[in-house]
């Protein structure tokens, strides 16, 4: 107990608590193998997508171009064949699994509790969680553009693109990652220590079924971009700034309302 | 000052009332034996102190003030049931993200010494998945004290630990105590806490069914001679004539009469009925025969 009286202890502001756990949760990214093999998997995916759409049968010709491999040509939600859905937004599908088992294990290990007995908030909880979430799909979002440039090469499909466009679709999806990543945190929530229904929600989420279903609906309303998949879908190869403004809203207002839902469900609901 | 006061404390689980219009009261730098059955409430009770589970009803204060306040928060020290650590990770590791979670500036001198005061210096480099049972509580109990909490809740902290190591969580809680810290601790082990606890709280189906003191409780357990004869039978019903009150102890084999003399047992037994004592000792009744005598009264 010798050096207790020289301990020195802080009233935590916001963003000394942020820093905190943020620290702690980056920390745990970097130490998680699973992190690395989801960024290994979505360097991967467009070598398999490519190879399917090299070989015979239905999927033989969908790409015209190699970096239809990463975005669209247009902004279509309803899905006429696979050329225009197997593109950079599967890192959605497949970084709701991985945001999944990362928030699992907190409930799992009993590190949730461990952490909210401190001075620690829900909210800052909920904002960590979505910003390292939101890290770990745009770096997958990085490894899915490098393993597409590769498997575009690949394919010897023409590269030709308006780059502006090109960034600018990029630029979308790596905003959508926020949106996308509070989306998960939220279900995470929910669900808690029942990480495998968090999966598979995620999952379905991830693969814009929903959307996909209400444009089978509605035709292919720019409405639908106010959703998620709608304005991942909207990064396309045909996007411009406007897109990357309507990205950056719709993205922003998500991730707003899922952590507000997520901190006043951690509030109300029993910890642990 | 009073660290905790609980009053009308409910929490229900569903149809279950876990806690039961709880009133508590645990004075600052006691050692609170919180005791109860399995299923009684007391773990319910700990993680509504700590803020882990949302009450039914009442109010929690930690020094006069609401228990979710982060400054009221940032003061306490827990151990819910296991310690929340990773796996995977190394002992000091997994303590290094509670001290930044907890916003410690010197945290590698701080790890240092909470994993000296619980003797593990030698397990930092552990991972967490390989240490035993009762390094596990040790470390539980190092993760509390990080930050040198003024109110410590530990939840059954003395499960898994042998001798040795009750005897250090004997020495470190004494320490803590005398240095004003709040002490809320459950355990199933009575003669443990017996030996550390200055005040006691009975729980039973989510009320409280006695808070005292420990010299409250010395006064309550009364004293008695336990002796040993050849005829049992005969010289139980020969004291409980002239005492009152005279039990046979199954296990042990002994008569114990209470409120009475151990010499003038003997000569009375001997000089009236003839009865040899064999062996005899003035005794007082335990926390741990205490606490069942009362649960014994409440069943009827």
């Amino acid at each position: 107990m010798e050096n207790a009286k020289t301990l020195q202890f802080e009233k935590p502001s916001f963003f000394t608590r942020l820093k905190g756990m943020l620290g702690v949760d980056f920390y745990r990214l970097f130490h998680t193998p699973l992190y690395f093999i989801f960024l290994a998997i979505a360097a991967i995916i467009p070598a398999l997508v490519s190879m399917g759409a090299m070989g015979e049968g239905e999927t033989a010709g969908m790409f015209t171009n190699a970096w239809q491999i990463i975005a669209a040509d247009s902004p279509l939600y309803i899905i006429s064949n696979m050329g225009e859905y197997a593109n950079m937004n599967m890192v959605f599908i497949f970084g709701g699994i991985m945001v999944s088992i990362f928030i699992g294990h907190d409930y799992r290990s009993g590190y949730v509790k461990q952490l909210f007995t401190t001075h620690a908030k829900k909210e800052d909880y909920m904002i960590s969680k979505t910003l390292v979430s939101a890290f770990s799909m745009v770096c997958m979002c990085f490894t899915y553009l490098i393993g597409g440039m590769i498997a575009g090469a690949a394919t010897g499909l023409p590269f030709a693109i308006n780059a502006g466009s090109f960034l600018c679709a990029i630029l979308g999806k790596v905003i959508m990652s926020l949106g996308w990543a509070s989306l998960y945190t939220f279900i995470n929530i929910i669900f808690r220590r029942k990480f495998g229904i968090s999966i598979a929600l995620c999952f379905v989420l991830g693969t814009g079924i929903p959307v996909i279903g209400a444009a089978a609906l509605v035709g292919n309303s720019v409405a639908l971009n106010i959703f998620l998949y709608g304005s991942s879908v909207y990064a396309c190869l045909s996007a411009n700034f406007l897109s990357v403004l309507v990205c950056l809203a719709c993205s922003l207002a998500w991730a707003v309302v899922y952590n507000v839902l997520g901190s006043v469900l951690l509030y109300r609901r029993d910890v642990y | 000052m009073n660290a905790i006061e609980i009053r009308n404390l409910t929490k229900t689980f569903g149809e279950k009332r876990a806690v039961d219009s709880l009133n508590m009261t645990v004075p600052e730098g006691a050692i609170y034996g919180f005791i109860g059955e399995n299923g009684s409430g007391k773990s319910t009770t700990e993680k509504l102190i700590c803020g882990l589970i949302q009450p039914s009803g009442g109010e929690i204060k930690l020094w006069g003030k609401e228990h979710r306040d982060p400054e009221m928060r940032a003061k306490i020290g827990v151990l819910i049931e296991a310690p929340g650590c990773f796996p995977n990770y190394t002992v000091w590791n997994n303590m290094k993200l509670q001290a930044a979670n907890l916003g410690i500036k010197n945290e590698n001198e701080e790890i240092r010494r909470v994993l000296h005061l619980v003797r593990m210096d030698g397990a930092a480099s552990n991972k967490f998945k390989n240490c035993s049972l009762g390094m596990k509580q040790r470390i539980g109990i190092a993760f509390a004290l990080l930050g040198n909490p003024k109110l410590l809740v530990l939840d059954e902290p003395i499960n898994g630990l042998d001798a040795d190591g009750m005897r250090i969580m004997r020495e470190i809680l004494t320490d803590l105590s005398r240095r004003g810290v709040t002490v809320l601790i459950s355990s199933h082990i009575l003669g443990e806490l017996e030996k550390i606890a200055t005040h006691y709280g009975i729980i039973r189906g989510g009320k409280m069914l006695k808070e005292m003191t420990a010299e409250q409780l010395n006064a309550d357990c009364p004293t008695y001679v336990a002796l040993k004869t050849d005829e049992i039978e005969k010289t139980r019903d020969i004291l409980q004539r002239a005492f009152g009150r005279a039990d046979i102890d199954e296990q042990t084999g002994e008569i114990r009469v209470y409120n009475a003399n151990a010499e003038d047992t003997a000569k009375y037994l001997f000089g009236n009925f003839g009865i040899a004592v064999s062996e005899i000792r003035t005794a007082k009744i335990s926390l741990e025969e205490y606490y069942i005598n009362l649960m014994q009264e409440e069943r009827k």
